[in-house]
């Protein structure tokens, strides 16, 4: 299970990549948006996966054999990412819709008037 | 109680902010808890001389399992720079930001980037780290973009995206860095990397993802594209806000990743930091000088001032990282203050291009000084604090035997003075071309407080060129705590 996730999220890579080496602004976006997907299932993934293990230890157990609970915490990080995601996607949206008002282009090209030259 | 204040007071104005209608209350509650903040950090200072690290486990969970806030010398000294520079950067904001974005939520968003600032000073946890980051980022891609003009949306379209793909990548680096380690918390994660020193390879590439995200958090050279393209857009305050704290908090990071993990590395990762600061140092300084706009010339010389900091951190002996300290300090109050007298540059003629300026030192010598005092500060001219910073900087990388790196120290700095001394004779001391004198109407407002507050951080460089051996001494301390990374694993964890 675990080569399936890790090809898997190669896989997202690349496409979260091609998508921000794009030169419209909305294929940019979406493109991280593939990225930080890919990223939260990489720390899914780094936790350890276990088939059907719940995080908890039973009541009164002394010790509990690793592989058969799964670790709570890469769950718990996940989650945070997620929320601080939803909000930065909601902003960087409004932010392109805005930006679309003022300029009426989405093209990356376009964006070259505040560079150093 | 005593760190989580800290976060309590910036806290306490964000919801206050949340209820408050009218501006006016808004800015006399923000001049009031910058205040609270500023008296706050400063009675960190005695308590850390005396108790070293201060250690504070939020909730009472004990140490590797909760969420711990430390802060030694060098967090204190970070903190206590940070809260003047805001504080006085709050002021300045009073006079300089228009009653619009005052009104939208300037000084709002200020506060959420110093609660984020003092987060990430004080967090003893990765993933904390991480959070503190976007609270810290997600306000300042709000004040970058607040008022909407046309320059200001593309460069936080700059800003934006390329420092969520720093993000991305410092947090894929501290999910792989729990899959192998198992824990979260810097002191533990420090001890439990002795105990696997043998198969650190396994390591690297979560270490090395975390380096490039605080690199390009902290502009360094191959990564600071967005500084440039996006600093210059925002109103002068909040450019001033950005280049006194934001990349100071990567580099903060930075030193404080390097000497709990790096350096069992040593070999590789002295190698790394060294060339990347070198670099940094140099491009910054080359392409500060072929620009014409006040605020993008000294944007550069944030990358190039970098540089000194990360290559004293590439010494790597007691003196190297006393001086990355004090140049940091250094750094961070003449930054700013340049800063804020273009603030008051922009305000007095509309724009800040050097071709069409001039004559600004006749208008003003009291502001003529200020610059001249914060420029020749960054050039490194004595007895100004940047001379004390250089000279710290270039003896021990003599003395760690990197000659050649601190040669080419000394030869940037020759630039940066070039880049002054331009921006000096175009703004303040040549005639006004008459075809330029544009339109802009003058300004009958007073502006007491920004002079106040540029008046307050001159003050201050020139103070800390007066006294810099006692606070070199502050900073040798907190470079020998950050040389003895088992202290403060002792501190967090507990005596083993």
């Amino acid at each position: 299970m675990e080569y399936i996730i890790a090809i898997f999220i190669g896989l997202l890579y690349a496409c979260g990549v091609y998508l921000v080496l794009r030169r419209s602004i909305v294929k940019v976006i979406l493109g991280v948006f593939v990225l930080s997907n890919a990223t939260n299932l990489i720390i899914f993934l780094s936790g350890g996966i276990t088939r059907g293990g719940a995080a908890f230890i039973p009541e009164g157990a002394e010790t509990v054999d690793p592989a058969t609970i799964s670790d709570p915490l890469p769950q718990a990080l996940i989650l945070t990412a997620i929320v601080i995601s939803l909000g930065i996607s909601a902003y960087i949206l409004a932010l392109k819709y805005r930006y679309f008002d003022v300029t009426g282009t989405h093209d990356l090209d376009q964006l070259k008037n505040t560079d150093q030259r | 109680m005593i760190l989580f204040a800290l976060l309590l007071i910036p806290f306490t104005y964000l919801m206050l902010a949340l209820l408050i209608k009218k501006a006016g209350i808004k800015k006399r509650l923000a001049i009031l808890f910058s205040t609270l903040n500023l008296l706050w950090a400063m009675a960190l200072v005695p308590i850390v001389q005396y108790r070293e690290i201060i250690v504070v486990q939020m909730g009472g969970w004990s140490a590797p399992f909760g969420i711990s806030l430390v802060a030694d010398r060098f967090s204190v000294l970070m903190l206590l720079v940070t809260a003047f520079i805001f504080f006085l950067i709050t002021v300045y904001a009073t006079q300089s930001v228009d009653k619009a974005r005052r009104k939208n939520g300037h000084f709002f968003f200020t506060f959420g980037i110093l609660m984020g600032v003092n987060g990430s000073f004080m967090a003893g946890d990765l993933f904390n780290l991480y959070v503190w980051f976007e609270v810290m980022l997600m306000s300042s891609f709000i004040l970058v973009s607040l008022g909407g003009e046309r320059k200001q949306l593309e460069g936080s379209i700059k800003y934006l995206i390329l420092n969520l793909i720093s993000s991305l990548f410092f947090v894929a680096g501290i999910g792989l860095l729990y899959g192998k380690l198992g824990s979260l918390n810097l002191a533990d994660l420090s001890q439990k990397m002795e105990l696997a020193r043998a198969n650190l390879a396994v390591l690297n590439p979560a270490l090395i993802l975390i380096f490039v995200g605080f690199s390009i958090k902290g502009a360094l050279f191959p990564f600071f594209f967005w500084l440039p393209a996006s600093y210059h857009t925002p109103p002068p305050a909040v450019s001033a806000l950005f280049a006194g704290l934001l990349t100071k908090v990567g580099i903060y990071s930075l030193i404080r990743f390097y000497t709990l993990f790096l350096y069992y590395d040593a070999g590789f990762w002295q190698q790394v930091v060294l060339w990347m600061g070198a670099l940094s140092m140099v491009i910054g300084v080359i392409a500060a000088s072929s620009q014409y706009d006040f605020r993008k010339i000294l944007s550069f010389h944030i990358i190039s001032q970098v540089g000194y900091v990360v290559i004293a951190l590439g010494f790597f002996t007691e003196a190297a990282l006393t001086a990355a300290i004090f140049f940091l300090v250094h750094n961070m109050l003449s930054k700013t203050n340049a800063f804020l007298v273009a603030g008051w540059v922009h305000r007095e003629k509309g724009t800040l291009n050097l071709k069409v300026l001039g004559d600004m030192f006749k208008k003003s010598p009291v502001w003529g000084i200020l610059f001249f005092i914060s420029a020749f500060s960054l050039a490194g001219l004595p007895p100004l604090s940047g001379f004390f910073g250089k000279y710290l900087v270039l003896q021990s990388g003599i003395e760690a035997g990197y000659t050649g790196v601190a040669m080419l120290a000394l030869f940037v700095g020759l630039f940066t003075l070039f880049s002054m001394v331009k921006i000096w004779l175009e703004v303040f001391w040549k005639k006004q071309p008459e075809d330029s004198a544009m339109e802009w109407p003058v300004n009958q407002k007073p502006a007491h407080w920004m002079l106040f507050s540029s008046l307050a951080l001159g003050t201050a460089i020139v103070a800390m060129g007066l006294w810099a051996a006692p606070i070199a001494e502050y900073c040798q301390a907190a470079a020998q705590d950050l040389l003895n990374p088992s202290k403060y694993i002792e501190y967090v964890l507990g005596p083993s």
